[in-house]
C-alpha cells in the first residue's frame, strides 16, 4: 500500500467572478520514502495541491470539492479539523517558501520549536528544549542551545528555512511537503539547503514532495516527476525518462528553458520563456488547456475540439497530449 | 533596553517643558489671563496675591520659569475665581473621581472592544460579523453627548423603576455605570474596529500557516499567535485614546453631573478661570506624555525587533 | 524564468484573488490609476451607499434653506416646541424656529468648518511634512522632534485656549481652533509618504538628470501623494466634525443666531427630557455624516491604496 494515494482531487476557489478550479483533477500516488516533484509554473496550483493534502487551503474562499486523499489508509479529504491538527506536524509536515515570513516575528525560536514537541510527542519541558537543540544541531545551526533563545529577526533567511525544516522534522513525519523551499534563497545557500534537506530524508526514510519550478533541483531531488499545468496534470514520469524523453509540449518548453552552461551561447542568449499565459481558470476552454500556447497545435486538430486525456504512453509515463513528442517524430517520419 | 527606557524617560523632560511654555505662550495672549495686570475686577489684595504668585512684575520668561518651577514642584498657583483655592486643591478634589471614570470606560472599552472585534475576524463575514461591525461604526461616529443623554432619557428615566440607575452624581456604584459606558463606548467601538482589522491580518500572514502546519490546536493558533501579534497596534492605539478619553470626559461629566476634572475644566473656561484651565491643561498633556511614554516601553517589550534595534 | 524568485502572479494558495492578481500582472497605465480606483471604490457597497448617503445630506444643507418657507431665524414662541408634523418635518425649538430649515444651516456651518478646519490640517501637515521629508538631515530630524513631543496631545484644550484667545467665535476662528493642534498626525504620514517616494527610481532619475528640487517636488513627489491625501480628507472630517460639536456643546460655539449642529444639540439638551427630538436630531445628523465619512474613507483607502490597512 502507498503511504499516499490522491485520487481525482478537485480544489476550488469561490470567487466573485466564479470558481477557480486552481485543482481539477489530479491523481497521483506515492511510496513510502520516495521524493515527488511537481513542477509547473506559477498558478498551476501545485502549491494548492500541497495545501490541500495538508488541509491548509484558506476557507473561504477555497474548497476541497472533490476527490480523496488516502494517508495512511485514512481519508484525509471531509476529515474534521480536530482530527487533521493531529496529523498535521505528527505525520505529514511541511515548509515553505518565504523563511523571512513563515517564523513568528514575536516569538523564540525555541518557543516554536518546542511548542511542536510538546503538541504531538507531550514532551516535558526540560526534554523538548533539549530535543529542540538537538534538533537545531541536525540543521547544522552553529552554537544551537544559544541560538534557541533568538528572535527570528537575528536569523538570516538560508538559517531560518533551516529553522523551518527543524520545526517540520521535529516529530519525525513519514512524508514532508516542501514548497518551493529554496526559491526565496541566495543562489550560494539554495544547494546547502537541499543538501540537507535530502540528507535528512535518507536518514529518517522519509517520503517528500518537493514543488518546484527548478527544473535543475528537479534533476537533482526527485525519483518521480509530475508535471502540472492549469490545475491538471499534464505528464508524469520518472525523473531520467522524463529529462532524456519528455513527451509533453509544455514540459519540453521548461526543459528548453533549463538555462545550460556548456554552450557557449550560453552567456548571451536568452532563456527560452513560453509565450502566452495560462487559461483562465473559472470558465477554461473546452480544448485542451494548453492548446492556445502549443506550437504544434493547428485548427481542427482533435485537441482544439476536446480535451485529450492522461494516458500511459509508456509503461510508467503519462501524458495528457495529443501531440506527445515521440508520436510527433513518427507522424514526420510516414509523411517523410 | 535598558538605555532604551534611559533615553526615553530623559526626552520627556524637554518635552514636557515645551509643552508648558506653548501652553504659557497661548495663555498669554488670552484677554484677562492671570499673566496680565488690570484687566479684570479683583480685588487688590487679590492682585497682590497674583503679582507674587505669578511674578507680574518680572518679564515674561522669569514668568514661565516660576511656572515651570511650580509645575515640577507641584504647585500650580491659585485660583482666579474661587477664593482661597488653589489649583492644587481642586486636582486634589476632583481628579480621583476622573481617574476612577477614566479607568472604568477603559476597562469597558477594552473588555467589550477586543473580544468584539477578534471574534468578527475570526468569523469574518458571518451574520455576527456584520452586526458587531453595524453596531462598532455607529457607536465609533455617535457622538458621546447623544449617547448620554439618550442613556438617561431611556434608562434613567423611562425604565428608572426597573433598572435603578440614577440620571446624575457619582455617589453610589450604580451612578457610576452610565457615565463609564458612555464615555467608553466610542474607544469600544474603536477597539473593536481597529481588532477586526489586525486580526484579519495577522491571519493572513504565513506564520500563522505554518503554526497551523505544525498541528497546533486551533485555540493555541489564535491565543498565542494571532492574538499576540495583533494586540500590538492596540497597545499604541492605547496613548492617544486616552486623549480621546480625557477630553471625551468633559462632556460626559457635563451631562451626568460628575465631579471630575474635566466638568471642572468647563466650568472653568466659562467662569474665564484661567489659571484653573492652564494648570489643568498642563496637567493634562503631562498625563499623556507620560502615558506615551509607557506605551512605547512596553510595545518595545511586545516587539523583539525595536526591542533589540533600540537596545 | 528560470532560478528567479516567481513574481507574484495568480498563486491561489496565497490568498490573492486570482482575478486580482492577473490585474496586478497586467502592464499599469498611470492614467487608468484613477479609473482602476473609481472601479474598485464601486464595488464596495458600503461606500457607495455611504458617499449617496453624504452627498444627499449636503444637497439638504444647501437646498433646505432655500425653498424653505420659513425665516429660520424668526422668533415665535407661540410655536415652540411643536412636534414632528407636515407644517414642520422636524418640529420646532423652543423659539418656534423651524427645525428642518435649521437642521440645514446648521449643516452648512457644521459642514463648512469641518471642510474648512480639514483643509487647513492638511495644508499645514503637507507644508511641515513636505519639508521635513524632503530636506531631511538635521533639519528633519528636528522637526520630527518637535511632532514626537507634541504627537498624542489632545487638541481640544489647545483649541479651546486659542478660542478664549480671539473672544468671539466665528466660522473662521472656529476654523483656527480646530487645526491649531491637529495637524501632527498628518504632517507625519505626509512626511513617510514623500520619502517612500524620494526613494524612488523615478525621483531619482530626475534628481540625477538635474532637475530642480521644488520641480522634482512639484511634478514627481507631491502629484503622488494626492492619493494619501483625498483619503485624509475624509480621515480628519470626522474628528473635526465632531470637534466642533464638541466645543459648541460645552458652550464655546459659533455665535447665536446662527447654529451648527453642535450648539443646536446644546439648545436642545436645555429641555431634552420633555423635548428629546430637539437633541436627537442634530445629534443624528452629526453621527450620520461622520458614520460615511468614515466609510467613505475605508472604500477610498481600499480603492487607491490597496496595501495599506488599518493602522
Amino acid at each position: 500500500m502507498p503511504l499516499l494515494e490522491v485520487n481525482d482531487l478537485r480544489t476550488h476557489f469561490f470567487t466573485r467572478e466564479g470558481a477557480v478550479r486552481a485543482v481539477d483533477g489530479v491523481s497521483f500516488s506515492l511510496e513510502k520514502g520516495a521524493t515527488l516533484s511537481i513542477v509547473g509554473e506559477s498558478g498551476c496550483g501545485k502549491s494548492v495541491t500541497a495545501l490541500s493534502l495538508m488541509g491548509l487551503i484558506p476557507k473561504p474562499p477555497a474548497e476541497i470539492v472533490g476527490g480523496s486523499i488516502m494517508f495512511n489508509g485514512q481519508e484525509l479529504v471531509g476529515l474534521a479539523e480536530h482530527d487533521l491538527e493531529d496529523i498535521r506536524g505528527r505525520q505529514m509536515a511541511m515548509i515553505f517558501q518565504d523563511p523571512m515570513t513563515s517564523l513568528n516575528p514575536t516569538l523564540t525560536i525555541g518557543t516554536q520549536i518546542i511548542e511542536t514537541l510538546e503538541r504531538h510527542l507531550k514532551l516535558g519541558k526540560a526534554e523538548a528544549r533539549k530535543r529542540a537543540v538537538e534538533l537545531l544541531e541536525e540543521v547544522r545551526i552553529p552554537n544551537a542551545a544559544a541560538r534557541l533563545n533568538d528572535y527570528p529577526h537575528r536569523y538570516s533567511g538560508g538559517m531560518r528555512q533551516r529553522v523551518m525544516i527543524a520545526i517540520a522534522l521535529s516529530c519525525r513525519p513519514q512524508l514532508l511537503i516542501a514548497d518551493e523551499p529554496t526559491t526565496a534563497l541566495d543562489v550560494t545557500v539554495q544547494a546547502q539547503v537541499l543538501d540537507l534537506l535530502d540528507d535528512l530524508r535518507k536518514e529518517h526514510e522519509m517520503a517528500m514532495i518537493l514543488i518546484t519550478h527548478d527544473m535543475g533541483v528537479v534533476a537533482e531531488a526527485a525519483d518521480e516527476v509530475l508535471v502540472m499545468y492549469a490545475g491538471q496534470i499534464v505528464e508524469s514520469a520518472g525523473v531520467n525518462e522524463l529529462f532524456d524523453k519528455p513527451e509533453h509540449p509544455y514540459t519540453e518548453a521548461l526543459l528548453g528553458a533549463l538555462p545550460t552552461i556548456d554552450e557557449e551561447t550560453s552567456r548571451d542568449s536568452r532563456l527560452v520563456a513560453i509565450p502566452g499565459r495560462p487559461p483562465d481558470l473559472v470558465a477554461p476552454p473546452p480544448t485542451c488547456r494548453f492548446a492556445p500556447r502549443c506550437p504544434y497545435a493547428s485548427l481542427g486538430d482533435s485537441c482544439t475540439v476536446e480535451p485529450p486525456e492522461l494516458r500511459e504512453i509508456r509503461t510508467g509515463h503519462f501524458v495528457r497530449s495529443a501531440h506527445p513528442t515521440s508520436e510527433r517524430v513518427r507522424a514526420e517520419e510516414t509523411i517523410a | 533596553m535598558t538605555t532604551f527606557v534611559l533615553r526615553r524617560l530623559f526626552w520627556t523632560v524637554p518635552v514636557v517643558l515645551l509643552v508648558i511654555l506653548l501652553t504659557f505662550l497661548m495663555m498669554r495672549q488670552i484677554a484677562g489671563n492671570p499673566f496680565r495686570k488690570s484687566e479684570r475686577a479683583v480685588t487688590v489684595s487679590q492682585q497682590a496675591n497674583f503679582n507674587r504668585k505669578f511674578h507680574l512684575n518680572d518679564p515674561w520668561w522669569k514668568q514661565y520659569l516660576y511656572y515651570t518651577k511650580g509645575v515640577f514642584t507641584f504647585d500650580l498657583g491659585p485660583s482666579l475665581v474661587l477664593r482661597n483655592q488653589d489649583v492644587n486643591d481642586i486636582v486634589k478634589e476632583h481628579f480621583p473621581v476622573s481617574l476612577q471614570l477614566g479607568a472604568l470606560a477603559f476597562i469597558f472599552a477594552l473588555g467589550i472592544g477586543i473580544p468584539l472585534g477578534v471574534v468578527s475576524a475570526l468569523k469574518a463575514n458571518s451574520v455576527y460579523d456584520y452586526a458587531a461591525m453595524t453596531v462598532s461604526n455607529v457607536f465609533y461616529a455617535v457622538p458621546s453627548f447623544l449617547v448620554a443623554t439618550l442613556m438617561i432619557y431611556f434608562f434613567a428615566l423611562k425604565w428608572g423603576d426597573l433598572t435603578g440607575l440614577p440620571t446624575s452624581g457619582w455617589g453610589s456604584n450604580s451612578a457610576k455605570i452610565m457615565p463609564a459606558i458612555a464615555l467608553g463606548i466610542g474607544p469600544m467601538a474603536y477597539f473593536a474596529r481597529l481588532l477586526r482589522g489586525t486580526v484579519l491580518e495577522t491571519l493572513q500572514q504565513d506564520y500563522i500557516r505554518t503554526a497551523r502546519a505544525k498541528g497546533l490546536r486551533h485555540r493555541r493558533v489564535v491565543v498565542l499567535h494571532v492574538m499576540r501579534n495583533s494586540l500590538i497596534p492596540v497597545v499604541t492605539a492605547a496613548g492617544p485614546l486616552l486623549g480621546y478619553t480625557i477630553t471625551g470626559s468633559f462632556i460626559v461629566e457635563l451631562i451626568f453631573n460628575v465631579p471630575g476634572i474635566g466638568q471642572y475644566y468647563v466650568t472653568a473656561i466659562q467662569a474665564r478661570d484661567y489659571s484653573v484651565t492652564m494648570g489643568l491643561t498642563v496637567l493634562l498633556s503631562v498625563i499623556i506624555i507620560v502615558a506615551n511614554l509607557f506605551v512605547d516601553i512596553a510595545y518595545g517589550f511586545l516587539d523583539p525587533r525595536t526591542r533589540e534595534a533600540r537596545s | 524564468m528560470l532560478r528567479r524568485r516567481e513574481p507574484a502572479v495568480a498563486v491561489p494558495g496565497q490568498a490573492v484573488p486570482p482575478v486580482a492578481a492577473m490585474e496586478a500582472g497586467a502592464p499599469i497605465r498611470q492614467t487608468s490609476l484613477w479609473r482602476d480606483a473609481w472601479v474598485r471604490y464601486l464595488r464596495n457597497r458600503g461606500a457607495v451607499a455611504c458617499g449617496i448617503v453624504f452627498l444627499m445630506l449636503l444637497l439638504y444643507c444647501i437646498l433646505a434653506p432655500v425653498f424653505s418657507p420659513y425665516d429660520p431665524n424668526a422668533v415665535d414662541f407661540k410655536l415652540a416646541h411643536q412636534s414632528i408634523s407636515w407644517h414642520h418635518p422636524l418640529g420646532t425649538d423652543k423659539y418656534g424656529r423651524d427645525l428642518f430649515t435649521r437642521t440645514a444651516l446648521g449643516g452648512r456651518i457644521s459642514i463648512g468648518i469641518g471642510f474648512g478646519a480639514t483643509i487647513a490640517i492638511l495644508g499645514i501637515g503637507v507644508l511641515y511634512g513636505s519639508i521635513s521629508g524632503f530636506v531631511g538631515g538635521k533639519l528633519d530630524n528636528g522637526m520630527m522632534r518637535l511632532l514626537d513631543a507634541l504627537y498624542g496631545l489632545p487638541y481640544l484644550p489647545f483649541a479651546i485656549i486659542t478660542l478664549a484667545i480671539v473672544g468671539t467665535v466665528t466660522f473662521w476662528t472656529m476654523v483656527v481652533a480646530l487645526s491649531i493642534a491637529s495637524w501632527f498626525t498628518t504632517a507625519r504620514i505626509v512626511r513617510g509618504q514623500i520619502i517612500t517616494l524620494k526613494e524612488n527610481d523615478y525621483v531619482r532619475a530626475a534628481q540625477s538628470l538635474g532637475a530642480r528640487w521644488y520641480r522634482v517636488l512639484g511634478r514627481h513627489v507631491l502629484p503622488n501623494t494626492m492619493g494619501v491625501l483625498v483619503i485624509a480628507v475624509f480621515l480628519e472630517l470626522p474628528g473635526v466634525i465632531l470637534g466642533e460639536a464638541f466645543l459648541s456643546f460645552i458652550g464655546l460655539g459659533i455665535n447665536p443666531p446662527d447654529a451648527s449642529w453642535g450648539s443646536m444639540a446644546q439648545d436642545g439638551r436645555e429641555a431634552y427630557r420633555l423635548y428629546p427630538m430637539e437633541i436627537i436630531i442634530p445629534s443624528v445628523a452629526i453621527g450620520t455624516l461622520v458614520l460615511c465619512a468614515n466609510f467613505i474613507a475605508d472604500g477610498l483607502r481600499d480603492a487607491l491604496d490597496p496595501r495599506t490597512r488599518e493602522t
